[in-house]
């Protein structure tokens, strides 16, 4: 018998909200946390709008510079010193995830913890210090570039800051990361390799690592931050970017009772399958994204019947919402099954690698609390949704199992099953 | 339109050089100013000291000239690096692995920065 896995702690630091109950009440409430924004300070940039985050002004390549909540006042320099700023946002995420869950310190080096991360680096740190190496002339560099800016960067500081004696690593898929972290994450407490599991997504909003998005012509350029994120909806004309980070604190479910934890929900299956067909582009017909639902429903030992609720990838973008909505008829509507769809990006924005374990969050949180977040700026529905039950509002409900999907480029495709653990 | 403060501003901070010790005490940066002026070794010994202070791992710890980076004042090997990074950035100046070997103690790194900038051709203006 698998052994199971509860989430048992959340951090959030997110364009709708930098702690549990703000972004609860976000969802709730369809509050966007997407505003008007000037890359560059040119204004003659299309793209006007980005969902960023609040509270935290890490413009700065310096950390010396940074202003962030005084929450987290007591971060000492020789953690700051080697951080991007997304690296910032994950450890304040990862701060609230481990004191939401109750666990010590002590349980964090025990060797029975690990940590999986996703992010894509940071293009701004990167790009400051290679145009100093290149001002003077490869003759000196600062000793924290690297650890700072590469891929990876979240899990070397957060390993070291915690202490972390247990798996550690980080992934790489573009808009599936963190998703592939909170699979892998389940793998290690089912095969009894781990106790407990931090998983952590996070991204940077900025010039940088916003607007090479705009080259692929990607990004929206509607102005108009109450609408410019609304996937499915048959007017969106791409994503808006969004940036923050999320800590999850995945748990055994014998440890999690052992020791009293609130439960918030267990992930109880995952599948992945990749497209095989394009860099950046889905498959038209969600063939992937339909085979990885599959494969985590088979996972987790249920039927398409059983689901109540399923987070979208959706990103607003005509070719992969439109994908998404055909891979959700070929599992669901063929089965006859008829589960509530929605992508919460119309509010938060799409952060790209940040997405899947922000919004696995998310579904935790409708599983405990009894809602169902409604589809933002959804106005008229993309034909290619037909069938789908897309509710325009947030509902008060209380789902048992929900599905969350994510892609990422080269089609990866991942999808976690949550349950709400009540039994 | 309205501004985040969580973007870059126009003028991006990856092509703007701060101040130098903008973060240091005014007596600091006044010492600076005077070693960049008349070249005074004291001056440079004030500057020293206040790196030390303000990149030294063990804080609360009282620094003087026989004080062991490592063994008094918390310093590990990257802290090491990040301060040496921090004194080449502010003198201009390279500074390499063997150089940074040599340097062990307060009174090592101030008598290294003296030698440094006393060779250095030419003088910071």
């Amino acid at each position: 018998m698998k052994r199971r896995a509860a989430i048992t702690g959340i951090g959030f630091i997110t364009s709708i909200g930098n702690d549990r109950k703000e972004v609860s009440l976000s969802l709730r409430e369809l509050r966007s946390g997407i505003v008007p924004v000037q890359f560059l300070g040119n204004p003659n940039l299309p793209v006007k709008v980005a969902g960023t985050v609040k509270g935290f002004e890490v413009e700065s390549p310096r950390w010396r510079d940074w202003r962030f909540p005084e929450r987290y006042a007591g971060l000492a320099r020789e953690t700051l010193r080697s951080l991007a700023p997304h690296g910032l946002y994950a450890l304040c995420a990862a701060e609230q995830a481990i004191e939401d869950a109750g666990i010590t310190r002590a349980d964090l080096v025990d060797g029975a913890t690990g940590l999986y991360c996703a992010s894509a680096g940071s293009a701004f740190l990167l790009h400051h210090h290679l145009a100093h190496m290149h001002a003077v002339r490869g003759e000196r560099g600062n000793p924290m570039g690297v650890v700072a800016s590469i891929a990876g960067t979240v899990n070397f500081n957060l390993a070291a800051h915690f202490g972390i004696r247990g798996a550690v690593g980080g992934f790489a898929a573009a808009c599936a990361s963190s998703s592939h972290a909170l699979g892998f994450a389940l793998d290690e407490i089912r095969l009894g390799r781990q106790e407990r599991m931090l998983v952590v997504g996070a991204e940077e909003v900025n010039a940088e690592t916003v607007l090479p998005f705009a080259g692929m012509r990607a990004l929206s350029v509607n102005p108009d931050a109450r609408s410019a994120s609304r996937p499915f909806d048959h007017g969106r004309d791409g994503f808006v970017a969004a940036g923050g980070a999320v800590c999850l604190v995945l748990e055994s479910r014998e440890a999690a009772d052992r020791r009293g934890a609130k439960v918030y929900a267990e992930v109880i299956g995952w599948g992945q399958a990749a497209d095989g067909h394009n860099v950046a582009i889905s498959h038209p017909e969600g063939a992937g994204l339909a085979q990885a639902m599959r494969r985590a429903l088979a996972d987790a030992g249920l039927g398409p019947s059983a689901v109540d609720y399923v987070s979208a990838h959706a990103t607003s973008t005509p070719a992969g919402d439109r994908s998404e909505a055909i891979a959700l008829g070929a599992v669901f509507s063929a089965a006859g099954a008829r589960p509530r769809v929605s992508s919460t990006k119309g509010i938060t924005g799409h952060p790209l690698s940040l997405s899947g374990v922000m919004e696995a969050a998310f579904c935790a949180l409708c599983l405990d609390e009894g809602f169902i977040p409604g589809n933002a700026n959804l106005r008229v529905q993309d034909p290619a949704c037909e069938g789908l039950d897309l509710p325009r509002e947030s509902l008060a409900a209380r789902p048992t199992v929900a599905l969350n999907n994510s892609s990422g480029f080269g089609g990866s495709n991942v999808c976690h099953v949550l349950h709400a653990g009540r039994t | 339109m309205e501004k985040s403060p969580s973007l870059p501003e126009p003028s991006s901070s990856n092509t703007v050089r701060k101040e130098p010790l903008c973060d240091f005490p005014e007596e600091v940066r006044e010492a600076f100013r005077r070693l960049r002026e008349t070249g005074d070794p004291a001056a440079a010994d004030t500057v020293v000291l206040a790196i030390v202070a303000e990149h030294m791992p063990r804080k609360g710890v009282p620094i003087s000239d026989q004080s062991a980076l490592v063994a008094d004042l918390g310093f590990d090997s990257f802290a090491i690096t990040e301060m040496i990074f921090f004194v080449e950035e502010l003198f201009e100046v390279s500074i390499s692995n063997a150089e940074i070997l040599g340097v062990s103690s307060v009174a090592d790194l101030r008598e290294f920065v003296r030698a440094k900038l006393a060779s250095r051709e030419p003088r910071p203006e």
